[in-house]
């Protein structure tokens, strides 16, 4: 056994790699909502990108190492302390058996990923070991973590040297959040101004998707569509006049007008959305966007060989 | 045959749009048998497929799904036999079915009794793990999504709208009416085959009343 949960809250779940293939039976990519603080969390603990790590949802978790351990954290949580010492997110850390690490509540945004080398044991269902909580499986028997659960390494581990995520890429988390998006096939019909609006969210938000106020165009009598396929990052208008973003756990289907999609190269910003957040939404082209992805991945290629949005 | 038409679904998304059913189911199994897409799901007007962009450019992944929906394969929807499953309808597992036959000026009996004569066959899957889109209800039987979404209902229930029922394979919230529950799972994720339905089987519902 390597960790003991002490505190979960609010939320904490086993993540890995997103899940692929299975969405015309229901089953989304699920995986972590932040992909890329997850690999540069492993990546400090010489894990590949999706090694399976702790999500943990805002702050108030803690931990108690049962073993000596390298482990690394990051996302939204900048300071953590062990048995009262700070630690920082971004650095290799070493724990000793018997210590404590306590994640505070992050001055912005919504998760942070705790990693150990070799990763965490999980279930394996459908090609991955991410926890999926709308249909109780993957993760810790298909369930948020718990106090008192105890958490055995996946695998053997080498000893990671001190390691330091490079300065210029360490994302930078805020309570405005500029995404970039290229028009749904729904936005000609409603031709929403969304281009120039700022947008909040509002308290309704979990691993399925965002809630979003604002000025958004309203459909005749919520005008369904018949349903079809949606993905993460789609924005979709709803009856009771605000717009949802979806995340990793979302439906993958669905009949609300469909006006724009967060390009693949942004969707994991979605993971650091919090409650009463701004949000404003950059217009693309799918040839732009290509663009974007290309750049960067390209950017993060020498840290994170093999990291794909 | 007119070449049909192709869009894009965000970046990593492309879509045709297929007006039969049959044919829908078609040309997803082939796309996916293809192994060019991450992903191939079919809604009720075209089939949607994703792509990673750095494995295929979106202009070369337009130019193949061009390419692959030039010939749509006949589906085999009628090739297998139906499966039969049971409901039940007692008060519990069918909050709605008394409202629902009166509005429809049916006795309870009269109204089930139109639904197990129904030609069912899944439509599609999708929304949440397992929920299972079933056409082939009598168009004659109407109903209206509820107003306020039930916050949760047993695995297994069967929810209504004009034309078609909804499986909810999971627990969870629902927004149709519920006029009966499968005795079967409709998903165990422990199970080899964790899904019972798939999109193009055909079904007959044994109701106990």
């Amino acid at each position: 056994m390597v960790l003991t949960v002490l505190k979960p809250s609010p939320l904490a779940t086993l993540q890995g790699s997103a899940r692929a293939g299975l969405r015309h039976q229901g089953i989304p990519a699920s995986g972590p909502a932040d992909p890329l603080s997850m690999a540069l969390a492993n990546r400090l603990c010489l894990n590949a990108p999706a090694a399976t790590a702790i999500e943990i949802t805002f702050g108030g978790a803690s931990f108690e190492f049962r073993q000596d351990t390298a482990f690394a954290f990051a996302g939204a949580v900048t300071f953590a302390t062990l048995s009262g010492v700070p630690v920082l997110a971004h650095e290799t850390l070493e724990a000793r058996r018997g210590d404590v690490l306590t994640f505070p509540h992050p001055a912005a945004g919504a998760r942070t990923y705790l990693a150990i080398p070799g990763g965490f044991r999980a279930d394996t269902l459908f090609g991955s070991t991410s926890t999926f909580l709308p249909a109780e499986f993957g993760g810790y028997s298909g369930r948020a973590l718990r106090a008192g659960d105890e958490l055995e390494r996946a695998g053997a581990a080498s000893k990671p040297p001190p390691l330091a995520t490079p300065a210029p890429l360490r994302p930078h988390i805020a309570r405005a959040h500029s995404l970039r998006a290229v028009p749904g096939p729904d936005f000609a019909a409603l031709a929403p101004a969304v281009w120039n609006e700022t947008f909040q969210t509002t308290r309704r938000m979990d691993r399925t998707g965002i809630e979003l106020a604002g000025n958004w165009p309203k459909p005749e009598n919520g005008a369904l569509r018949p349903s079809a396929a949606l993905f993460t990052g789609a924005v979709q208008l709803t009856p009771s006049g605000n717009a949802f973003v979806l995340l990793p756990d979302a439906q993958t289907t669905g009949g609300y007008p469909h006006v724009l999609q967060v390009i693949r190269a942004d969707r994991h910003l979605l993971g650091q959305i919090a409650p009463g957040d701004r949000l404003s939404f950059l217009n693309r082209s799918v040839d732009g966007a290509y663009q974007d992805l290309r750049a960067k991945t390209g950017y993060l290629d020498s840290w994170l060989p093999g990291f794909r949005f | 045959m007119s070449a049909p038409e192709i869009f894009f679904v965000g970046d990593d998304g492309l879509a045709v749009r297929v007006a039969e059913r049959a044919a829908r189911h078609g040309l997803a199994g082939a796309l996916r048998a293809s192994g060019k897409w991450i992903d191939v799901v079919p809604g009720k007007g075209e089939v949607t497929v994703q792509f990673d962009p750095l494995a295929i450019a979106p202009a070369a992944a337009e130019a193949l799904l061009r390419k692959q929906a030039e010939n749509i394969p006949e589906a085999e929807e009628s090739a297998a036999g139906a499966l039969t499953l049971h409901m039940q309808t007692d008060d519990a597992a069918a909050p709605d079915l008394a409202r629902l036959a009166a509005e429809n000026g049916l006795t309870r009996e009269a109204f089930l009794a139109r639904i197990e004569a129904s030609p069912l066959t899944v439509d599609m899957m999708g929304f949440t793990a397992g929920f299972a889109y079933v056409a082939g209800v009598d168009p004659a039987l109407v109903a209206p999504r509820l107003d306020t979404p039930r916050q949760k209902v047993p695995a297994g229930s069967v929810g209504m709208i004009s034309g078609q029922l909804g499986f909810y394979a999971l627990a969870g919230p629902a927004g149709w009416p519920i006029i009966g529950r499968i005795a079967e799972p409709l998903f165990d994720p422990r199970r080899e085959a964790p899904f019972t339905l798939e999109a193009g089987l055909r079904l007959h519902l044994s109701i106990g009343r």
